[in-house]
């Protein structure tokens, strides 16, 4: 090596005698201060990856499993946000000359007629008379209610889509509806104001054929061998029934056919044939002559 | 370098992850064949493809409209709840009925502890051969050769004490067996066929006739 300065900088006039140090500074300066950005950004990069993966991981799992029906997560509809949840007593049974002094309207529970309305993806065209609507939310089908004078046009064809052919599915006008659409299954209800909204999936998926939240899984939804005739059904009855009316059935279920009371007492049992108890062919039958003959045909 | 085992660490749980939630997370491990489970399913099938059968003739062959509508919602709503209990054997692997001959009830029994019912009036710690509120084959003759009043009221007897009888399989299923679908579901079966049993009885005391003793 040639003797004399070795410094590459321009002379420093401090650095006379440490130029040799300075220069060895330099050299292993450059190993040490630089940052090593070539690993960090490897690092960052692997992180972030990570990060991401596990996230969207968790967050799909999450989701999934929310609305899986287990006996760990026995009702989903825990995570819709407006959802009213109600116990009911189940199998409280009616006639069809009887009515229901109901707690809701539209009801999601409580005592109903022996004869349930056909649930087999059924779009009522006219409004059906609610102690057979009732009776389906046992079995385990979602009943969407909708006002007929809010909900029409591309809004109906939407609820239709969902209801049309689907088992466990039915769908009714309810004249009179507080809001423009009403879902029901036994023991939950959700108003909504679009056909939409989200949360009318959400419900539907966390409660059809519910095994834990439907009293009767395994109920039948067809109704060609109980008496209810799905092209004729009996028609609504707008209104609350007067509590006076002997034929007026309380929430209790006092006056009801097989009703039980707290104790799983059979209530009901001495009622005799007047109300209706006695076997005559039109007992449950679709079209008494009662409720069937009176009503005008626009509903 | 400590950066870079970590990356390592992240990097093999973020892989771990995606391999579970894409085999479907969580699995679940099937009851054995001399569990409450398996037993209840197995044993719960026979009985309620009885009550489908009986169901079945007097929905066929009554005039009377309520009982034709009692008839067909025990038909299919035991149809399928048997269609259910099918499916668990299927997933748990194991046989969709009991051995034949080989005896019911035996997952009832606690090891030879615990007495049911012996399907004949009397009790037992064993298997028995023919579960509580069974028809006979005489019986099931006998009803598919009547009509009318006749036919309606002994379906209702033999179909009160069918459901009488199977109560007690449900109500031990609903309280020992291992998965909570099954308690579930046995829970539902002994509260709806009580409240069908209320309406049988007041149906039969309508046509002046008694039930049938237990068995």
């Amino acid at each position: 090596m040639a003797s004399g300065t070795k410094s590459k900088g321009p002379s420093n006039p401090k650095g006379k005698s440490g130029s040799v140090n300075k220069a060895r500074r330099s050299v292993v300066g450059t190993a040490r201060k630089p940052k090593p950005w070539g690993m960090i950004m490897a690092v960052v990069a692997v992180v972030a990856l990570a990060g991401g993966v596990i996230g969207y991981a968790l967050v799909t799992v999450h989701d999934k499993e929310k609305w899986v029906v287990s006996a760990d997560n026995q009702d989903p509809s825990d995570n819709i946000e407006g959802v009213v949840h109600k116990k009911y007593e189940s199998a409280q049974h009616v006639e069809a000359t009887q009515r229901v002094a109901y707690d809701q309207s539209p009801p999601f529970g409580g005592p109903h007629d022996g004869t349930w309305a056909d649930c087999n993806g059924t779009v009522y065209p006219k409004a059906v008379r609610t102690e057979n609507m009732v009776h389906t939310l046992e079995h385990g089908a979602v009943w969407i209610a909708y006002n007929p004078d809010k909900i029409k046009g591309k809004a109906l064809n939407t609820l239709k889509s969902k209801v049309e052919g689907q088992p466990y599915m039915v769908m009714s006008p309810y004249p009179g509806l507080d809001k423009p659409i009403s879902l029901q299954s036994w023991g939950h209800q959700l108003k909504l104001t679009s056909a939409d909204d989200g949360r009318l999936d959400e419900f539907i998926k966390s409660l059809r054929e519910n095994q834990y939240q439907n009293p009767e899984p395994g109920g039948r939804c067809d109704s060609q061998e109980t008496g209810f005739d799905v092209t004729n059904p009996p028609p609504f009855v707008s209104g609350k029934p007067d509590p006076k009316d002997p034929n007026t059935v309380t929430m209790d279920g006092k006056g009801a056919k097989t009703a039980t009371d707290e104790n799983g007492m059979q209530s009901g049992t001495t009622t005799p044939p007047a109300t209706g108890t006695e076997t005559p062919p039109a007992t449950g039958a679709s079209t008494p002559p009662a409720t069937g003959g009176s009503t005008p045909p626009s509903q | 370098m400590f950066a870079a085992m970590a990356a390592m660490l992240l990097v093999g749980a973020a892989v771990g992850m995606l391999i579970s939630t894409a085999t479907g997370a969580g699995t679940d491990d099937a009851p054995s064949a001399e569990s409450v489970d398996v037993g209840f399913a197995q044993d719960m099938r026979v009985h309620h493809l009885q009550a489908v059968t009986m169901a079945g003739i007097e929905r066929d062959r009554t005039s009377d409209l309520t009982l034709r509508g009692i008839a067909f919602d025990i038909e299919s709503t035991q149809l399928s709840q048997a269609s259910e209990m099918s499916g668990w054997l299927t997933v748990w692997e194991q046989p969709s009925l009991p051995t034949a001959g080989a005896g019911y009830m035996k997952w009832m029994s606690e090891g030879g502890t615990h007495t049911h019912s012996n399907g004949e009036g009397g009790r037992t710690t064993g298997p028995v051969q023919r579960m509580p509120g069974m028809a006979s084959t005489d019986e099931l003759n006998k009803l598919r050769k009547l009509s009318g009043a006749e036919l309606d009221t002994y379906f209702l007897q033999l179909m009160l004490r069918h459901h009488e009888g199977g109560k007690e399989m449900a109500e031990y299923a609903a309280e020992h067996a291992g998965k909570g679908y099954v308690r579930n579901l046995a829970e539902k079966v002994v509260t709806s066929q009580t409240n069908e049993s209320n309406q049988m009885k007041t149906l039969l005391a309508q046509r002046g006739a008694k039930p049938l003793p237990a068995s």
